[in-house]
């Protein structure tokens, strides 16, 4: 599997700007320096993580469907960043149920964002490659070349 | 010629008694063969099953012996028993009263074998036909003089032919058939009754055919029930697990109502497909056609949502592809067609493309084959660690491990969800690629496509089992196989 594993020790930063909870419309990361803050509020640790990334996917070791997404970007050349979060000590447990209220469904993993945008979970994947507008996001989020 | 040998011995009443009692030993035993072979099979089942018919007769007859019983005269007994009468007397043919009526010359009670219907208008005493049979039932029929109506009522009823009855008389004026003896004989018994009696030894005979025929049936069912018994064991014993406690049968509930559905699913497909061909043929505007294609489309979602239902209650059913034919299940891919080749498929039959229409089939494809391999990977992986799961559970926490394993194998159902999504996305990308026209052509070669997969699988499983051990026959079959995903086949007359 050509997936980088998700870097444990990082510090966890929060800019002072209000982030919407809309993450279509999601800023930006900026580059000023912020006071290391525990936050939280896991979706705002989310939206955190997935702008660090071109491609982002939540996922669980033991989820199969998970595991069928990896392989689907890992086949196309793309190489995604993955979170596992019943890996993640503090705050995979939180994230997960924060994803489940995001997605409105009961199966909180996997949650592919790409260039921080949500995707959403395999259904969505699966259309958008099928329709063709998954490959042009993926490169226009730099996670492909030609 | 039973009637000629009645003649023959037809006896006068001047004939001495045991010369007449002699001829008339002889004589119902030679009719008896010339009537009964035909039916002695049947004799035989009528005598060793209780013949309500025969019953009832002799009960109603029971009712009337009082008023005549002076008349009668038992040959061979003292007292004639009443009980007895309803002794079905098993070694006794019931046919035996075809025996025709013979002269009935005497009145006196000295007179032996004799199956006679009074002619004339007093009593006679019926006397016994001489039975081969066992001179013990001969005796205790004697003492039945019920029977003896009984067989006079069945005479009159198989109408004796006339030349019978002339002679039974010696002489006397007998022109009429039966109908006039039993109005000129002391009949304890009206018309209704005779024809009443009639008809219950009718749906006697009825009863005992559907009895027969019941048993048949039962016997069936059972060897299909041993059959059933076999398979479940045998599909247990592989593992397959039962969903939902329906394990009484192959099929569960929801199983069964998935295919009910597909099969009424398939009948609409059918008709979509005549909208089709009729809105080709005739050229119809672009707009309506589209229409039409759009029907087809959302056919096919309809289709796979009530997969989706069906997948929450019974994921083996869909999976094993169980509801669909076995030439379908040869290709069976996450419980349905396998997207990529049915676009293999369609990239040759489809032929008149632009240069773009192929680019974006080809793309199409190769995306479709993409998404397949990352769905079987996962799949793998679920195989994988229900393989752990199972295999390393041991005897202490049996249950736990099963208890895991089957949430594992909950994720099945989303595997199959998937893939069927997998199977509406390609499908509606097919549709936009397409123009109206291509489109309504594309879902018509994909409706044959399955049609002739399902026949495929119908004249397989009728073919002649001898002709396919040889290998001649085995090369035919796989060009069958291959004729039907080849280009040789031509769609072209939609087009």
């Amino acid at each position: 599997m050509q997936y980088q594993a998700a870097p444990t020790t990082e510090s966890w930063i929060t800019p002072t700007t209000p982030y919407y909870y809309n993450y279509n419309y999601m800023p930006l990361p900026h580059n000023k320096h912020y006071s290391i803050v525990v936050n939280n509020d896991p979706l705002e640790k989310v939206a955190k993580l997935v702008s660090q990334s071109a491609v982002v996917i939540f996922s669980l070791s033991s989820c199969c469907m998970c595991h069928a997404v990896k392989s689907l970007f890992s086949g196309m050349g793309v190489n995604p960043t993955v979170y596992e979060l019943d890996e993640e000590p503090v705050r995979g447990k939180e994230i997960e149920k924060a994803l489940v209220r995001l997605m409105g469904s009961s199966m909180s993993v996997p949650v592919v964002f790409i260039g921080g945008k949500l995707v959403g979970s395999m259904d969505r994947v699966m259309g958008s490659h099928i329709n063709g507008t998954l490959v042009p996001l993926l490169k226009k989020a730099g996670a492909l070349w030609l | 010629m039973a009637s000629h040998r009645v003649g023959e011995t037809g006896l006068s009443d001047s004939r001495p008694l045991h010369h007449h009692h002699h001829h008339h030993q002889h004589m119902p035993y030679s009719v008896f063969t010339d009537y009964n072979p035909p039916s002695t099979g049947f004799i035989n089942q009528e005598s060793s099953s209780f013949d309500f018919g025969e019953l009832e007769e002799a009960i109603a007859l029971q009712g009337y012996k009082i008023p005549n019983e002076e008349n009668k005269l038992p040959l061979y007994s003292t007292v004639p028993r009443p009980a007895a009468t309803l002794d079905m007397f098993p070694s006794w043919p019931m046919r035996v009263q075809q025996t025709p009526r013979v002269s009935n010359s005497s009145t006196d009670s000295g007179s032996a074998v004799n199956v006679a219907i009074a002619s004339k208008p007093e009593a006679h005493s019926l006397v016994e036909p001489e039975s081969p049979i066992s001179s013990n039932s001969r005796e205790t029929f004697s003492q039945q003089p019920q029977q003896q109506q009984i067989f006079r009522q069945q005479l009159q009823h198989l109408q004796i032919p006339e030349k019978l009855e002339m002679e039974s008389e010696g002489g006397s004026p007998v022109t009429t058939g039966g109908s006039s003896h039993s109005q000129q004989a002391p009949k304890p018994f009206s018309e209704k009754t005779l024809r009443r009696l009639a008809q219950n030894r009718e749906a006697a005979r009825k009863s005992r055919l559907r009895k027969k025929a019941y048993l048949q049936q039962l016997e069936s069912s059972r060897i299909r029930l041993t059959q059933l018994e076999q398979d479940l064991q045998r599909a247990r014993s592989q593992g397959l697990f039962m969903v939902g406690g329906n394990g009484a049968g192959n099929l569960s509930s929801s199983a069964a109502m998935f295919d009910m559905e597909y099969s009424r699913w398939l009948e609409d497909d059918q008709r979509h497909m005549v909208e089709l061909r009729k809105g080709l043929q005739s050229h119809l505007q672009d707009g309506d056609l589209r229409v039409i294609v759009d029907s087809v489309v959302a056919h096919y979602d309809e289709l796979f949502r009530l997969k989706s239902v069906a997948a929450k209650s019974d994921v083996f059913h869909l999976f094993t592809g169980m509801w669909t034919t076995p030439a379908e299940r040869c290709f069976l891919w996450m419980g349905g067609f396998r997207p990529s080749e049915l676009i293999k498929m369609l990239a040759i039959q489809l032929d008149p493309l632009t240069e773009q229409q192929v680019v974006g089939i080809y793309s199409l494809q190769q995306l479709s084959q993409q998404a397949e391999e990352a769905l079987t990977q996962g799949l793998d992986q679920l195989h994988q660690s229900l393989v752990d799961t199972i295999a390393s559970g041991s005897v202490n926490d049996g249950f736990h491990h099963m208890t895991v394993a089957l949430g594992k194998l909950t994720n099945l159902e989303v595997f199959v969800h998937q893939a069927d999504n997998l199977r509406q996305q390609t499908l509606h990308q097919l549709h936009r690629i397409l123009t109206v026209r291509q489109a309504a052509t594309c879902f018509l070669v994909i409706s044959e496509y399955f049609g002739r997969l399902r026949a495929l699988s119908t004249f397989w499983a009728s073919r002649p089992r001898e002709a396919m051990m040889s290998d001649e026959n085995l090369c035919q079959t796989t060009t069958d196989l291959q004729m039907v995903q080849s280009s040789q086949i031509h769609f072209s007359n939609y087009g």
